[in-house]
């Protein structure tokens, strides 16, 4: 850009947010001293129709080629920013914003005067950011209009179905014989106590029959290559392996159960300690009879220990699959930290169950809290009223299982009465968490998927973009994101499929804008770059490197560590960087009136 | 010396000395946590000033340096916990480097807790806020940076070029995959070769500013002993980064090539 900068401020009020602790018309006044700054003013809320509408007219009215807004966070207001200025013509890239809510009048709101001068610097660092700024370009690639789906259980085949009724082509994988998934294997479902076959014998005859859907079983992804509209994927099955084209990916492979360490509450040593899926099992084949007293107790295996720094740090750090096999290995000993969501409701079902059978067995659930949300609420009262005795122990101290005479023995504090109580049980069973499960794992370090510190997938966002992943045109389907129950699932695989939809809907999409540029003159071909970047998008050919932009994700590591320094990242170059730091601590007169 | 001045420095001013916090924060995880301390109105002092970043694997270790230098009295650098990266391992990318780093900043004369990477997650807002009042309260204790005092930047220069160049560099840049040797060995000649990489700039530098000059000139200047001067002035000889620039007082002189 060879025009002179003339930067737009857009200061923002936020009602009182802001206003009520920044002096404003001052901060906005100050602005206008900043060099490249031809225009600024104060907007009651710029994020409103008027403050956009302002924004698009200044930069006509007053030549604007740079917009810094004075406001709340990037995080969540940048794209509105950028597509105003987008509609006034001006390249969204050459927007900045300066965060002077979150990171200023929010967290200072007795210092009216710091916050202040606060907001200035941080205004004067956005401008100096905004001047270096370039027009970038999303570059635009065509998305292939089929999905593969890995996983078809109840979330799996769900994406596949609403993908293939609206005319996509979707190849469904299961590495079992038979689809179905976990569900396929249960009893019965809380809350409604239907047949598990109910939900899961429809879902599957339909995706046999819909002729959009290719259904693989006994198959598993062996390679993955591409990008989103044009992923490169091999298949190995039966009859060995196939490559395969799509435009999207689901993931769904679903999460393991926690089984513990044999000894643990007699689990292993006596057979009538089973986990809640064994019981599970055993109640749908009538194998447990009529019982005088079953125990059962929760979080076995969750909510216990932390995820600790040195699980992380101990062992080779590139490696995905490495650190997650012993963080699964450390969590067998001591248990996950997490709430698996499912086993409170789960516990209830099987009393339940156990209950409607034999009225006289004696259920006793043993908590240190419970949790049921929703309409479960109500699910519990019915196992209340069919007299199930929910007992909370002190959460600290562990409930204690021992054999006396060939018989079980639970004891547990208890913690209505301060009273130790006992329990001779026929059955103990354990309710254990849903843990990540090694398919998992595997399809994290084939598609590049980071893992989030409890070793589930992890989302793009958590809260914003739920069935997201960080590699775009890659979603998660089902418990490989944390724990789910059948419905939850039936949500997410609905969701990942719309998700997906969009993406081959448009048959375009554009990518990042953020990538990673060698300077040729500079580039000494040594291909560090190529070993480092874990997305494969440096190349190395004829002795200099180069990066395949649709590959790029911007992270940036390569420029960090490019011997020659030849690779600058679009957007975050060092200069726009320093520039930052140099107008902050460019302070001349100002650090006195800061004190 | 620099240590008294330090002291004396930081001392005088304690009471009025507001230091200037620059935090570099990667976009997914610790700019969330800041912006979580904001909407939960966790108060904390107003001495950072954050430039976001999208991953702490793009912090290249002269952006740190250069920040000291530009006067920051602290570089905070923030990202997602190890395992939680948005990019698989740009968070454990910079922790290698951060070792380096470290060592490179005491070895310039100021003191480590000036530099820092924390691990704060979107969810931290409390992390973030008592982070800040932690950091802001610990280099208020240490006092301005000395890397404004006369002795200092001479070398924090040679230490800037020297994590420029190609060498220190390709050698930092290795420690990121998989080498043969033995990690400890490793670092330990990492660590070597940034020390001699520090101190060639340091000769370079003296010969740019003021060459042509002899090595007891160089050693003087640069506070170097005699013979390391002489060693380097070999090595870079060979490298052709200096040339011989005649004689005076029957010692060879060199300049900058």
């Amino acid at each position: 850009m060879t025009d002179e900068p003339r930067v737009g401020v857009f200061v923002c009020s936020c009602g009182t947010n802001i206003g009520g602790v920044v002096n404003v018309p001052e901060v906005t006044e100050y602005a206008r001293t900043i060099p490249h700054v031809a225009y600024a003013e104060n907007n009651m809320y710029t994020c409103s129709e008027a403050g956009l509408t302002s924004i698009r007219q200044s930069i006509k009215k007053h030549n604007l080629n740079r917009v810094v807004v004075a406001s709340c966070t990037p995080r969540t207001h940048e794209p509105l920013f950028r597509s105003a200025c987008q509609e006034a013509k001006l390249n969204p890239y050459l927007f900045e914003m300066a965060n002077i809510r979150e990171h200023d009048s929010w967290v200072h709101p007795h210092e009216p005067q710091k916050a202040t001068q606060k907001a200035k610097e941080i205004i004067r660092m956005a401008v100096a950011r905004a001047v270096l700024l370039e027009p970038q370009t999303e570059p635009e690639v065509d998305v292939k209009e089929a999905s593969l789906v890995i996983g078809a259980g109840v979330a799996g085949m769900t994406a596949a179905l609403s993908m293939a009724s609206q005319g996509f082509k979707v190849h469904l994988i299961e590495k079992e014989g038979e689809p179905g998934g976990i569900t396929r294997k249960l009893h019965k479902l809380y809350p409604t106590l239907a047949d598990a076959t109910e939900v899961v014998d429809p879902m599957i005859k339909a995706v046999k029959s819909n002729r959009n859907i290719e259904l693989s079983t006994s198959t598993t992804l062996k390679e993955a290559g591409g990008y989103v509209g044009n992923f490169k994927t091999v298949l190995t099955g039966p009859e060995g392996d196939r490559e395969l084209t799509v435009g999207t990916i689901i993931v769904a492979p679903g999460s393991s159960n926690y089984t513990p360490p044999s000894g643990l509450y007699e689990y292993g040593v006596n057979d009538h300690v089973i986990t809640q899926r064994e019981l599970d099992h055993k109640l749908r084949k009538g194998e447990i009879g009529k019982p005088e007293r079953v125990v059962m107790m929760q979080c076995v295996g969750a909510r216990k220990g932390e995820i600790r720094p040195s699980d992380l740090e101990a062992f080779p750090k590139s490696d995905t699959a490495e650190l997650l096999r012993r963080i699964l290995k450390a969590r067998k000993e001591e248990g996950w930290p997490y709430c698996s969501r499912i086993c409170c409701m789960n516990a209830i079902k099987n009393a339940i169950l156990i209950k409607e059978k034999s009225p006289k067995t004696d259920v006793v659930v043993l908590f240190g809290d419970l949790r049921v949300y929703k309409e479960y609420e109500d699910f519990y009262r019915r196992a209340r009223d069919l007299e199930v005795r929910f007992i909370r122990h002190i959460e600290a101290v562990n409930p204690e299982v021992t054999q006396k005479d060939g018989k079980l023995q639970v004891l547990a504090y208890d913690a209505l009465s301060g009273m130790e109580v006992t329990f001779p049980a026929d059955w103990v069973v354990l309710s254990t968490p849903l843990i990540p499960s090694k398919d998992e794992i595997m399809l994290a370090r084939m598609l590049k998927i980071p893992i989030a510190a409890d070793g589930f997938l992890m989302e793009a966002h958590l809260k914003l973009r739920p069935v997201d992943t960080n590699v775009d045109g890659v979603f998660i389907a089902g418990t490989a994101s944390g724990p789910k129950d059948v419905s939850e699932s039936i949500i997410s695989g609905e969701a990942a499929a719309a998700r997906a939809s969009i993406l081959m809907g448009n048959r375009k999409v554009k990518t990042e804008a953020v990538t990673a540029v060698v300077n040729g003159d500079l580039c000494i071909g040594c291909g560090l770059c190529e070993e480092i970047c874990p997305y494969g998008a440096p190349k190395v050919k004829e002795g200099t490197s180069e990066i395949r932009e649709i590959l790029c994700r911007g992270c940036g590591s390569c420029a960090a560590e490019c011997p020659k320094q030849a690779i600058t990242m679009r957007h975050y170059g060092d200069n726009q960087i320093l520039a930052q730091v140099k107008a902050l601590l460019d302070r001349g007169n100002l650090k006195e009136v800061a004190s | 010396m620099v240590e008294n001045e330090t002291l004396a420095h930081g001392n005088k001013s304690i009471e009025e000395f507001e230091p200037t916090i620059v935090a570099y924060c990667c976009n997914w995880c610790s700019y969330a946590g800041a912006d979580l301390a904001g909407t939960s109105r966790f108060e904390h002092p107003s001495n950072v000033r954050i430039v976001r970043i999208m991953c702490t694997g793009r912090m290249d270790p002269t952006l740190v340096l250069e920040a000291l230098r530009m006067g920051a009295d602290a570089v905070l650098i923030a990202g997602c916990h190890p395992g939680d990266c948005h990019y698989q391992k740009g968070n454990f990318m910079m922790e290698k480097r951060y070792d380096y780093l470290k060592k490179a900043v005491q070895s310039i004369g100021i003191e480590p807790e000036r530099v820092r990477l924390e691990w704060v997650s979107a969810s931290e807002g409390g992390k973030w806020a008592a982070l800040i009042r932690e950091m802001t309260e610990e280099i208020r204790r240490l006092g301005p940076s000395p890397f404004t005092l006369k002795e200092i930047p001479k070398k924090a220069d040679a230490t800037i070029d020297a994590f420029k160049s190609q060498r220190l560099r390709w050698v930092v840049g290795r420690s990121q995959i998989k080498v043969e040797i033995e990690e400890q060995k490793y670092r330990q000649t990492v660590n070597a070769i940034m020390n001699t990489e520090v101190e060639r700039h340091m000769i370079l530098r003296a010969l740019k500013e003021q060459g042509p000059l002899s090595a007891e000139d160089l050693a003087r200047i640069t506070g170097l002993n005699p013979n390391t001067t002489v060693k380097h002035l070999i090595a870079l000889r060979k490298d052709g980064k200096i040339n011989e620039a005649g004689e005076k007082d029957n010692q060879y002189l060199y300049g900058a090539a």
